[in-house]
């Protein structure tokens, strides 16, 4: 049973939050500003923070540099502020995750899973050396069972998916175009037919990505082309 | 560094240090002069000289120049009346005595030579010595030092180089040899006063200086000649710095005209000058010509220094010109002229000003007319022709500058400033006034561009207010929609409020994005963009949606790639909104055209065949958010459009959209 900290001053919040987690198994523990987190952080062991930004007394971004003092554990900011500027700095100050209000709560609960298994499960887990393995972050793919896996979780692709994520990350960093994604994957000349690939693309996105209009690994550069980011 | 450079102590010591090593220096150079001239000077200078040929000739010339002047006025019989001899009266002795009054005119060995020359046939005797008894006298003469006797054909000297035969010989160049006979001489040299001559003090007193070590003089120039250029740049370097004050004072001295100052250093050292060598001339004895040259050479030496310290200070205060008579004369008489035209031309009233300008051309034209003639008065003329056409054209051009503001302003680029302080008169007013205007242009123009922030700030602000409780109604929705109710109607409900509180979330998101673009409150991040492949991965995105409402997309793209400058993020928003308006609104199971074109000029086209009746204009629909048209949509907020055409022409494009009956037709155009 993984102890997760929900702070937000908005009540009906906290509450609709703890009954999303809950049905997935977690315990909830509840605070509604930053003092009150902070204190009961001290007193629990607490495997996830989940941490709004704008409150009273101490806000989430001082409250998230006091965690940061003394704690690894994963903070994953919730707040109504979504410009770039608002997700760069919660990141720098040492969030895990970002997600604006109003969420999708479908979204939250991903992204919370995603973290704790990276933090409790894999954090354990001592790397394997396999040649045969191609990762980014936690997304790994494993050339001889052909099993792509991310935080940990199976994903099932399509043999083209397959193939063009295993291109990507081969050469992650890189970005191609969807004419060299063609010709390198397919090994022929493209054809006007190339634009499937974008389909492709968007569908690996949505297996693999939680949110796959803000994707982590798997990133668009519009006009230019695609790459895996080298986590 | 700096401390050197205000010490006074310093440079009180280097005014101390400049005479005495001025004085070293002038030493040494003169016992070089003296050495390499007469070879190693002695204790008695004067005696190496005695026995020197040159010293010989002098001492028959300082005789036989008396005894042929004496000789020449017998001849004219010419009684010695106006003559440089005195008849002395009242002596025990018979014979007629004339005094040489003359002594001190030359200041040459002549006068040291004492002389008593008698003359056989009158008895006469003429001579520079005061005496009572001339003929014990002659008899004494022998018992001098050095003397120097003619008697009956026979010389009698203890000087070697004018012993007979060589005597005679310089005695017959004075052409009086049949006279001589005539005459006995009697002469001895003064051998205290030649002694005191000024050459032979200088010697000896460098002798003295340098009598412990003669090699001296080979360090003492080039080590003094440095240390007194040292100290000199040093001098010019820190002259006027003070520790009081970081800039250069002038006080006192400093202020007194400069001209009239130079004469009076010039004119007080000129004075000192003429007393030392007039002390020197009337052969004073030594110790008071040596006190007179010290104090001369301190006040000479101050006064210079005085006028070089002032010349110095007033050019390093950039006042060196300013401090002249004339130039306060000079700016005097321009103060008033400037005065008196600025009390008859008025700023106001060109005319006047014009009037008088004239005025002053005719006059000056006439005055160089009327000096008439000469090749140097037509080149003045030319050369005032000139200056007036330089000065004309100079004010056009101070004309068209303003006249370029004007038209800037005019074009809508109030970033104009005119150097006011350049122009004079009526320009000057221009100038300020257009400045006036440009700077209430600018400041309009950053108001209002500060206002827009504000309003993009308030949106902002009111967002975040808007979508903590948008929050809670999105997530019970869900919630809700979770859990098992058996009745239809609240299932139903259910449904429109997810619906609803979708379509608010969607809303405020555009609204904050619109304020934004709208307002031009975007950074852009320039990067090449390729159109084609755009195109191609934002068809991708939409893949499933076109087929969801069966729409067939008819792209045409070029062979080639083609390449523009934009933003990559923003290009897909463009694309994107473009696209989801066709999800939403083209009536299902048509045909979407998308073509680019790269004649001329890129070009998007995008056609689709609207599913509701398009009774909206083309500008109707693009500005619906600034307007607030009552007309809504089902489905989003309808701004995206409005956001679509802010963002192209944010990054330099053509936005436009035209309806023809339901073929709906977007191009953008770069």
């Amino acid at each position: 049973m993984y102890n997760i900290l929900v702070v937000d001053d908005d009540k009906e919040i906290v509450n609709a939050i703890e009954i999303y987690l809950k049905t997935e198994g977690y315990n909830i523990i509840k605070a509604y500003n930053g003092k009150e987190a902070l204190k009961l952080l001290s007193e629990n062991e607490i495997h996830l923070v989940i941490l709004d930004i704008m409150m009273p007394e101490k806000d989430g971004l001082e409250t998230l540099e006091e965690i940061r003092k003394t704690k690894a554990v994963p903070v994953i900011l919730l707040s109504a502020k979504s410009e770039d500027y608002d997700k760069i700095s919660g990141l720098n100050t040492g969030a895990d995750d970002y997600v604006t209000k109003p969420f999708n709560p479908l979204e939250l609960i991903a992204r919370v899973n995603s973290n704790i298994r990276r933090y409790v499960e894999f954090g354990n887990i001592k790397e394997k050396r396999n040649e045969k393995v191609l990762k980014s972050g936690q997304l790994e793919i494993n050339d001889e069972t052909k099993k792509v896996t991310v935080d940990g979780k199976e994903i099932k692709l399509t043999a083209t998916e397959y193939n063009i994520l295993k291109f990507l990350l081969q050469n992650k960093g890189k970005v191609y175009s969807i004419e060299q994604i063609y010709e390198n994957v397919w090994n022929e000349e493209s054809y006007a037919a190339e634009n499937i690939i974008a389909v492709h693309i968007r569908h690996i996105r949505e297996k693999i990505e939680i949110n796959p209009k803000e994707p982590k690994y798997l990133k668009v550069i519009w006009g230019i082309g695609y790459k895996i980011e080298d986590i | 560094m700096e401390k050197l450079r205000d010490s006074s102590i310093i440079k009180a010591l280097c005014y101390i240090l400049i005479p005495i090593l001025l004085l070293i220096f002038i030493a040494s150079i003169f016992d070089v002069i003296i050495t390499t001239e007469y070879g190693e000077i002695n204790e008695d200078p004067s005696k190496t000289y005695i026995e020197t040929e040159s010293f010989g000739r002098n001492y028959i010339a300082s005789i036989f120049s008396n005894v042929s002047y004496i000789t020449q006025k017998k001849l004219d019989n010419a009684i010695l009346y106006n003559s440089r001899y005195v008849q002395i009266e009242g002596n025990d002795i018979q014979n007629n005595i004339f005094y040489d009054d003359t002594t001190s005119y030359n200041s040459s060995v002549y006068d040291f030579v004492r002389y008593i020359i008698k003359d056989k046939e009158t008895e006469n005797i003429y001579t520079n010595i005061k005496s009572n008894d001339y003929y014990k006298e002659m008899e004494e003469i022998k018992n001098q030092e050095i003397y120097w006797n003619y008697a009956d054909n026979n010389i009698s000297t203890n000087i070697e180089t004018i012993n007979n035969d060589n005597a005679r010989y310089i005695i017959s160049s004075y052409y009086i040899a049949d006279e001589l006979d005539n005459f006995e001489i009697y002469s001895y040299l003064d051998k205290v006063a030649f002694n005191s001559s000024i050459s032979f003090s200088v010697q000896q007193v460098v002798y003295n200086m340098f009598k412990e070590n003669p090699n001296a003089p080979m360090y003492t120039i080039p080590i003094s000649a440095i240390l007194l250029i040292a100290i000199i740049i040093y001098l010019v370097w820190a002259i006027g710095h003070t520790k009081e004050s970081s800039k250069i004072e002038l006080n006192g001295i400093d202020k007194l005209s400069y001209e009239i100052l130079s004469i009076l250093v010039f004119f007080v050292i000129g004075i000192l000058i003429s007393i030392v060598i007039g002390s020197i001339e009337s052969r004073m004895p030594q110790k008071i010509s040596v006190s007179i040259f010290i104090v001369s050479y301190v006040g000479i030496y101050a006064s210079s220094m005085l006028w070089f310290t002032t010349t110095i200070k007033r050019i390093k205060a950039k006042k060196f010109w300013h401090s002249f008579l004339v130039y306060k004369i000079y700016s005097f008489i321009k103060r008033l002229i400037k005065k008196s035209y600025n009390k008859i031309t008025d700023k106001t009233d060109i005319s006047k000003t014009v009037i008088v300008l004239y005025i002053a051309f005719l006059l000056v034209q006439a005055i160089l007319f009327s000096l008439s003639g000469s090749f140097l008065e037509t080149l003045l003329i030319i050369v005032f022709w000139i200056w007036v056409l330089f000065k004309l054209l100079e004010y056009t051009k101070k004309i068209s500058n303003i006249n370029e503001a004007l038209k800037n302003i005019y074009e809508g680029n109030p970033n104009v400033h005119l150097n006011e302080e350049e122009q004079k008169g009526v320009l000057k007013q221009m100038s300020k006034y257009i400045n006036d205007i440009a700077g209430g242009f600018t400041n309009a123009i950053e108001q209002s561009l500060k206002s827009e922030r504000l309003k993009t700030e308030l949106i902002t602000n009111v967002s975040h207010d808007i979508k903590t409780p948008l929050t809670s109604i999105i997530n019970y929705v869900d919630l809700l929609k979770k859990e098992e109710i058996n009745n239809a109607k609240i299932e139903q409900y259910i449904a429109i409020l997810d619906k609803k509180s979708q379509r608010l979330k969607k809303l405020i998101e555009d609204l904050v994005e619109a304020s934004k673009v709208s307002s031009g409150n975007v950074k852009l991040n320039i990067e090449n963009i390729n159109i084609n492949e755009l195109l191609k991965q934002t068809i991708g995105e939409f893949e499933d949606k076109f087929e969801k409402k069966n729409l067939k997309i008819d792209l045409e793209l070029p062979n080639e790639d083609v390449i523009i400058q934009a933003d990559s993020r923003y290009m897909y928003r463009i694309i994107e909104n473009l696209f989801s308006n066709i999800t939403k609104y083209a009536m299902e199971g048509t045909r979407v055209y998308i073509e680019l074109k790269n004649i001329n000029g890129i070009q998007i086209e995008m056609k689709n065949i609207s599913k509701d009746k398009l009774n909206i204009s083309s500008e109707e629909l693009m500005q619906r958010f600034v307007r607030g048209d009552k007309s809504r949509y089902t489905e989003g907020s309808g701004l995206g459009l409005s956001i679509a055409k802010s963002l192209v022409e944010l990054q330099g494009g053509e936005f436009l959209i035209e309806i023809d009956g339901d073929l709906f037709k977007v191009t953008i155009k770069w």
